[in-house]
């Protein structure tokens, strides 16, 4: 069984019983704070951003392990257009004593216009040593060789865009799948599409 | 020599010694006057000072990272003089402040671990020759105060332009009771082949406590420095506030390697920044192995194009020491690129902290930028944090940034067993294995002393 939630207001999730428990957040802002407090526990977080015209997002994600023996992991992909602006400040706490955790969290930006502003922060901090943490972040445009990649392919230059962007946002949603699979990931997949689309048919 | 050499580094060491002149403790704009005073200055420094010592008093202590609060101003001697005369020679160094000398390593010391290689630091003859020749080609290498007087138009056009005395409280403070540091100017194309280092500039203002270090160097110029040892530096003063700016012209490369091993009750709050313009090169090489609590973030501004920079950092906390390390590059131009590569280790209670800014600014178009911090944690009472932050404000560019936090692994250590090393043995290997990368930049007789005082370190808190 899979606890999902997605997540629509700031809030703390105290996680007390082991189990499966995974969060999304989409074009959120706001604080989500997880807190682990029983074993076996293992927590996923995803999150997928989109930023278009002066949209502006400030996200702040906790990850606090205060019992060992739990996992939890991270991945935030964002896009952003035009005057978009994104600020996401992430922090990885394990308190003393919570031996054997495990905790990673990625956070990966795509900059589609030099108007954008993106600002990443993401903290560890660890008070135990039998543990293994990771934390990566990048920020950068698309790949020019994928695009021309694309373009020996038959695709114009917007076609390729479209279809690097999606595919890079829906590695998160891939991601999800392989955790829980049901109609309600079915409609994030559909929903982060037409979004994606709606954005392009403007360009 | 081993049972020497133990007692050395586990506890520094102290060598009576006479100062001619003192201030009294505490700070005051009489004590500032005074400092300018003795030292003979020109108006334009002391008025440098007292606006320096204002804006002091006006900031507020940082607001975020270690503790300071047991830093007490007020129980501070701001300035000390101890020796009347500049030594221009080894032969006139007080005897104290030569046992000083040897005993940290240089130069007895180390001709008897590295016989071949140590010889062209060992004697008075060498240093004199080279600095003949650096003379010769119009390098300048000298004290800060020296250089005040006798190049008073190089020092006013550099001199606080980078940090300003208004960058932060400890910048103000140094910028008001400075003393002591290093001056170099290298002139156009002029390649100084051997490393620069503070023991070279004999004299007894060596490691003040707040020193101010300039580093000019012209168009396609090079030079290395190298500042710090490896031994314990003892100070009765427990605050050490330095300053160093560094200016790096069209095509030039600078590497500044910093080997802190201040006693662990100082608190070492340093600014160091540089400026590099097109197709320039800055390295920082920095350690940070002593003192209470460091705070220091090596920042590079990378002003022209095609300009790169690089960080190499290296924190080791043992018990109740703090290291804030970490380093800060600010893109201001179209295809630049800066590397961090931070290691930190801690043991026993022991907290490291990496803290780094990434800030690309409009117009700073294919820039690269790539940090990568590893931490090793070696019980269950010590702590790492990692603190980085990235500010992107221009789209055609690539940002990298990894962290790991790990201890030693237990199946690395099973694999030594296995060969018939023991634990101990096996966690210096590895500790020292994890901090190679950086090591290695060092001048060969530091990265030795560097990698015999971690097997020091490791035998005492592992066995």
């Amino acid at each position: 069984m899979v606890y999902f939630q997605r997540i629509k207001e700031s809030k703390e999730y105290l996680i007390k019983e082991k189990g499966k428990y995974l969060f999304f957040l989409n074009n959120f802002s706001g604080n989500l704070k997880i807190v682990i407090e029983n074993k076996n526990c293992q927590v996923f977080i995803f999150g997928v951003y989109l930023g278009k015209g002066k949209e502006e997002f400030n996200l702040n994600t906790f990850q606090i392990h205060k019992v060992g023996n739990s996992f939890s992991n991270l991945l935030i992909k964002g896009v952003f257009f035009e005057q978009s602006k994104f600020f996401y400040q992430g922090l990885i706490r394990i308190e003393k004593g919570a031996d054997n955790s495990y905790a990673y969290q990625k956070n990966q930006n795509l900059v589609l216009s030099e108007n954008c502003q993106v600002e990443s922060r993401p903290y560890l901090e660890i008070l135990a040593n039998d543990v293994f943490c990771t934390h990566g972040a990048t920020t950068s445009n698309l790949d020019k060789e994928q695009i021309f990649y694309l373009k020996t392919r038959g695709f114009n230059e917007k076609r390729a865009n479209f279809i690097l962007v999606e595919g890079f946002l829906l590695e998160v949603i891939k991601e999800i799948e392989k955790i829980l699979k049901n109609e309600k990931v079915k409609s994030l997949y559909q929903d982060i599409k037409e979004k994606l689309q709606k954005v392009y048919s403007k360009i | 020599m081993k049972k020497r050499l133990e007692f050395k580094y586990k506890f520094g060491f102290s060598v009576p010694h006479k100062p001619v002149y003192t201030t009294k403790p505490g700070i005051s704009e009489k004590v500032v006057k005074e400092i300018s005073y003795l030292k003979g200055e020109p108006k334009w420094m002391r008025d440098f000072r007292l606006k320096a010592f204002k804006i002091f008093k006006q900031k507020e202590m940082p607001k975020w990272g270690p503790d300071l609060s047991s830093l007490k101003f007020d129980e501070i001697i701001y300035y000390l003089k101890p020796i009347e005369k500049r030594a221009d020679y080894w032969e006139q160094l007080p005897p104290e402040i030569k046992k000083t000398y040897d005993l940290i390593g240089i130069p007895e010391a180390e001709k008897k671990f590295l016989a071949g290689v140590s010889a062209q630091f060992e004697s008075e003859v060498v240093y004199e020759s080279i600095k003949k020749d650096l003379e010769k080609k119009g390098v300048i290498f000298c004290d800060m105060d020296t250089a005040v007087k006798k190049y008073p138009e190089i020092v006013k056009e550099y001199f606080g332009k980078l940090v300003p005395p208004a960058d932060n409280k400890f910048a103000a403070l140094n910028s008001a009771v400075w003393s002591g540091g290093s001056f170099i100017f290298v002139p156009k194309g002029v390649k100084v082949p051997l490393p620069l280092q503070a023991y070279f500039r004999i004299n007894a203002e060596r490691m003040g406590q707040f020193e101010r270090t300039l580093i000019v160097a012209e168009e396609g110029s090079f030079v290395h420095y190298v500042e710090g040892c490896t031994a314990p530096i003892y100070s009765t003063q427990s605050l050490h506030a330095a300053v160093v700016e560094i200016f790096v012209k069209k095509g030039a490369r600078v590497r500044y390697t910093t080997i802190q091993n201040w006693n662990k009750n100082v608190f070492n709050l340093v600014t160091k920044r540089s400026k590099i313009e097109e197709e320039a090169i800055m390295e920082w090489v920095d350690c940070n192995i002593g003192s209470a609590v460091t705070m220091k973030y090596p920042s590079v501004f990378l002003a022209g194009r095609k300009s790169k920079a690089e960080t190499l950092s290296l924190a080791y906390a043992f018990g109740n020491q703090i290291q804030d390390t970490g380093a800060k590059m600010i893109h201001l131009a179209p295809e630049t690129s800066s590397r961090v590569i931070s290691k930190s280790v801690a043991v026993k209670g022991g907290r490291t902290s990496y803290r780094g800014l990434v800030q690309v600014l409009k117009g700073a178009k294919k820039s690269s930028v790539y940090v990568s911090c590893d931490a090793l944690i070696l019980d269950k009472i010590s702590r790492s944090d990692t603190y980085p932050t990235m500010k992107i404000f221009e789209k055609d560019v690539q940002i990298q940034h990894e962290a790991t936090v790990e201890k030693i692994g237990e199946d690395k250590l099973f694999y030594f067993n296995c060969r018939g090393i023991k634990k101990e043995e096996a966690e210096s290997l590895l500790v020292n294995g994890f901090i190679q990368p950086i090591a290695k930049e060092l001048p060969l007789e530091y990265a030795i002393e560097l990698n015999r005082l971690i097997n020091l370190q490791m035998e005492g808190t592992v066995g």
